[in-house]
């Protein structure tokens, strides 16, 4: 079951390597495995037993899968320190922003619709 | 007789598999300590990292040789981010009813997050190879690092910049969410997924299902419109 549900994940990857090669270089492979996935999902109308299986473990894992490039930071160690304070204050501010602009956003919008439906 | 300690060392850390090793030791210490404390700072991603990169420094090992030897686990976000299309499926018939304040939301945010981004470190004094790596800091890294390479800017600095982006977004966007005021699972979910990209949408799939799709759905679009949009917009304007 498990294997069966990995195997169209993988496939659905390699599809979307070599339409990346192909077609769309903009979009990395694995974007576009996903879009290829979801359109099949679409087209059959529900998720078999395997597929569920198999992306529900993988997806257990993904803090886990996230660790390597995560440790990518100690490469560029140095030229971080160069422009350390620029770079800490812009990633912190624009997330902070950010991040509370789209959750605020979306809030507003959900609440607006809903009293909508209500009225 | 004598006992070759140093070729024994050698061959333990030079081992294909030394990178896997540290990496899933480190994950699961990790783990044990937030599920022991439950405190937000001890994100796993975070503690792993830094238990890993402590390891690899004592060990005298380099970034390169280490990222060999865990390519059996990287080798794995692949499969791993096309799976994110069975929640986002699962919860089509939510986002479809949801799908205006959803593409609001993903346009004009995401619009936002990457413009301020950029201003920011400009007008902090950042150099223009630092701003155009750190300008796709919101979407998930293959895709930051395609684009970062596209408009002139440093593929691995990107990457950097995506994680450290990532899981300060995880580590303190729930909480700050909701002191905002911000309760329903789709919009934390967006606002993850839309800022954090893969690590906002790990931590939001803790949040619940709901949460994680929105985050799967925000991540995957912000990751499409940014690689289509970003350089076409710094064309453009340059």
């Amino acid at each position: 079951m498990l294997l069966r549900g990995l195997s169209w994940l993988v496939l659905c990857q390699l599809l979307g390597a070599a339409l990346n090669v192909l077609l769309i270089p903009i979009l990395p492979g694995p974007i576009i495995g996903m879009l290829l996935l979801f359109v099949f999902l679409l087209l059959r109308g529900e998720v078999g037993e395997p597929l569920h299986l198999a992306s529900t473990s993988l997806l257990k894992y993904l803090p886990l899968l996230l660790v390597p490039p995560a440790v990518g930071v100690m490469a560029y160690a140095e030229d971080i320190f160069a422009d350390f304070w620029a770079i800490a204050g812009a990633l912190l501010l624009s997330l902070l922003i950010s991040i509370v602009f789209a959750g605020w956003l979306m809030q507003k919008l959900i609440d607006r619709q809903q009293r909508r439906e209500d009225a | 007789m004598s006992l070759d300690w140093h070729a024994a060392w050698q061959a333990l850390i030079h081992h294909p598999l030394f990178g896997v090793g540290i990496t899933l030791g480190a994950y699961q210490l990790a783990i044990a300590a937030y599920e022991k404390t439950r405190w937000v700072f001890l994100q796993p991603v975070l503690l792993s990292m830094l238990a890993v990169i402590g390891i690899l420094l004592a060990c005298g090992l380099t970034f390169a040789e280490y990222k060999d030897s865990a390519a059996a686990l990287t080798l794995f976000l692949g499969p791993t981010t096309v799976a994110l299309a069975v929640p986002l499926f699962l919860n089509l018939r939510r986002i479809r009813q949801l799908f205006w304040p959803t593409l609001i939301t993903l346009l004009v945010a995401g619009v936002v997050a990457t413009v301020l981004g950029i201003t920011l470190a400009w007008v902090f004094g950042a150099e223009q190879i630092m701003l155009m790596s750190m300008a796709p800091k919101s979407v998930t890294s293959p895709i930051a690092m395609l684009v970062a390479n596209q408009i002139g800017g440093i593929a691995a600095l990107a990457a950097v910049f995506v994680m450290i982006t990532g899981i300060i977004g995880a580590i303190i966007g729930p909480a700050l969410l909701k002191r905002c005021g911000v309760h329903h699972p789709a919009a934390l979910g967006m606002a993850l997924g839309l800022t954090a990209h893969a690590v906002g949408t790990a931590r939001a799939l803790q949040e619940g299902e709901e949460c994680g799709a929105f985050s799967a759905l925000a991540m995957s679009l912000m990751g499409v419109f940014t690689a289509v949009l970003l350089p076409l917009a710094i064309l453009l304007w340059l």
